[in-house]
């Protein structure tokens, strides 16, 4: 498969703080990969490194063979093509749903209004927000957020969508509606680098797993082989505390 | 009837006949500077705002990062010195220095405007810093995240919810610009509080005088105070939206709906 994006040596440090150390992993298109592990594993910073949205202190991230952390690609366009969806939403508060999925559109793609409305449409349909088109952000629910936000995402048509613990601020109620939009968007073949504590996900929706710990990757593999035999014990300890809650 | 025979009140209608113009007059001006100096002073404002919660880019080099860091040090000082003398004393100041040091006769308007603007442009530059750190900075991480430069997102996310927030700072900086224009009398700027001195000279009724003009003073604030606090609620939009009609909707997107039981239909 087709290569989007290839994390070389990545490294990342807060001060003295190493956070990430030597990750090296792959996405192709299609892929939809999980990122699991312990809090203050650096699965979020690496998200963001990788959106830019954290200047790595080294490595390389290659998108299409350019090192973006070289400037070899223009770090706006690049994030159209990167999309992020946040553990808190962030909707822009001073727009409705539709504005919230129309103006990237309009002012970074240089879509026309009347283009962009329909894409928008297209996608708010999708996630089940239709209706909501007239809401403000704060006018939902937490789901409801979460949906629009995916929404927002997918009308900027990336290559690769991050998904930085999309459900770690919902009430447990909610969850399930952004998992089932997540599900479905997986099984359009939409390539998916997912950081989530959500167990049930990553062993059935994707279809490699990552777990890290201390900053570094200590395992990778396909669902079943990490849920069923890990090769590191740090992995098989990690995982056990999640059986109690039925995965 | 002579002044000295009339009781209060009629002393105060006396005042509203004979000179009910030129209070008028004085009315109208100091409203005329107090709108145009509160609004420049928020452009002045937001325009130092901006520079001063700007951080340079990792990648700018040291002539860019040398020029930001000297512009926010003459900003600040402005901003400082502004906020740190007394406005009466900054008319005097620019008023008569201008004429003595460059042989410029500032008109009484524009002296008047200069003076309150700038005024005005250094508190609202701290309103405005505080407006843009108050704003969620996942606003501004989701703007990036969809592409959009550091301008777009400050102008399309950031500072229309910056506005929003010190709305009510900046209704305070027109009430307190419609009182304080009273300053300007030092430099002979005809408004309210000039037309009152002038009517309690001429006719030795400072209290009936006074009375009249704190009155219109405070229907002035009073009015725009209200009509602030109805934009306030104008921005911040309807407490209801309605649904769209799902059907239609279908059918221009030419997709199905959401199904709570199915979840997403890609």
């Amino acid at each position: 498969m087709e290569e989007i994006l290839k994390i070389e040596h990545l490294v990342k440090t807060f001060g003295s703080n190493e956070v990430l150390r030597d990750i090296d992993f792959t996405v192709s298109k299609g892929d939809v990969t999980s990122i699991i592990g312990a809090s203050g594993s650096g699965k979020s910073t690496l998200l963001r490194c990788i959106n830019m949205l954290e200047e790595a202190t080294g490595g390389k991230i290659l998108y299409h063979g350019k090192n973006i952390l070289a400037g070899e690609v223009n770090e706006d366009q690049y994030r159209t093509k990167v999309g992020m969806v946040f553990q808190s939403f962030n909707l822009f508060s001073n727009y409705s749903v539709l504005d919230n999925c129309i103006i990237g559109q309009t002012h970074v793609l240089k879509r026309s209004r009347e283009e962009a409305e329909k894409n928008a449409m297209e996608y708010l349909s999708k996630v089940g927000m239709a209706q909501y088109i007239k809401a403000k952000p704060r006018q939902l629910s937490g789901g409801q957020k979460q949906r629009v936000a995916i929404a927002r995402a997918l009308a900027m048509n990336p290559e690769v969508l991050l998904f930085d613990e999309p459900t770690s601020a919902l009430d447990p109620e909610m969850v399930g509606e952004v998992l089932d939009v997540m599900k479905a968007l997986a099984e359009t073949g939409m390539t998916m680098l997912v950081v989530t504590h959500e167990m049930a996900f990553a062993r059935d929706v994707s279809n490699r797993v990552i777990y890290m710990a201390d900053g570094m990757i200590e395992e990778e593999g396909t669902p079943e082989k990490i849920f069923t035999s890990p090769d590191s014990p740090k992995t098989k300890d990690f995982l056990s505390r999640f059986s109690a809650k039925n995965v | 009837m002579t002044i000295a025979e009339m009781n209060f009140f009629q002393r105060m209608l006396y005042i509203l006949e004979r000179y009910g113009s030129s209070l008028a007059k004085g009315a109208a001006t100091t409203m005329a500077i107090a709108i145009i100096c509160t609004l420049l002073g928020c452009v002045i404002g937001f325009a130092v705002g901006l520079i001063q919660t700007t951080e340079p880019h990792k990648k700018d080099g040291i002539v860019k990062r040398g020029i930001l860091r000297f512009v926010k040090v003459v900003l600040t000082a402005y901003v400082e010195v502004f906020r740190g003398t007394p406005m009466m004393l900054q008319a005097a100041f620019i008023y008569y220095g201008m004429s003595q040091l460059f042989n410029i006769n500032l008109g009484m308007w524009s002296a008047a405007i200069i003076i309150v603007s700038i005024n005005t442009g250094a508190y609202m530059a701290e309103t405005v810093r505080g407006g843009i750190l108050s704003v969620d900075p996942g606003q501004r991480e989701g703007a990036r995240a969809i592409g959009m430069s550091h301008f777009q997102t400050m102008l399309l996310v950031i500072l229309p919810q910056a506005l929003r927030n010190i709305m009510p700072q900046i209704g305070n900086n027109l009430i307190i610009n419609i009182k304080d224009t009273c300053v300007l009398s030092i430099i002979g700027t005809v408004e309210l509080f000039f037309t009152f001195r002038s009517i309690s000279g001429a006719l030795y009724t400072y209290f009936e005088a006074a009375t009249v003009t704190m009155i219109i003073y405070f229907v002035l604030t009073f009015v725009c105070s209200r009509i602030l606090r109805f934009v306030e609620t104008k921005m911040d939009g309807p407490s209801n939206f309605d649904l769209a009609t799902t059907d239609t909707l279908a059918f221009t997107s030419g997709l199905t709906r959401y199904d709570a039981n199915k979840g997403g239909t890609f």
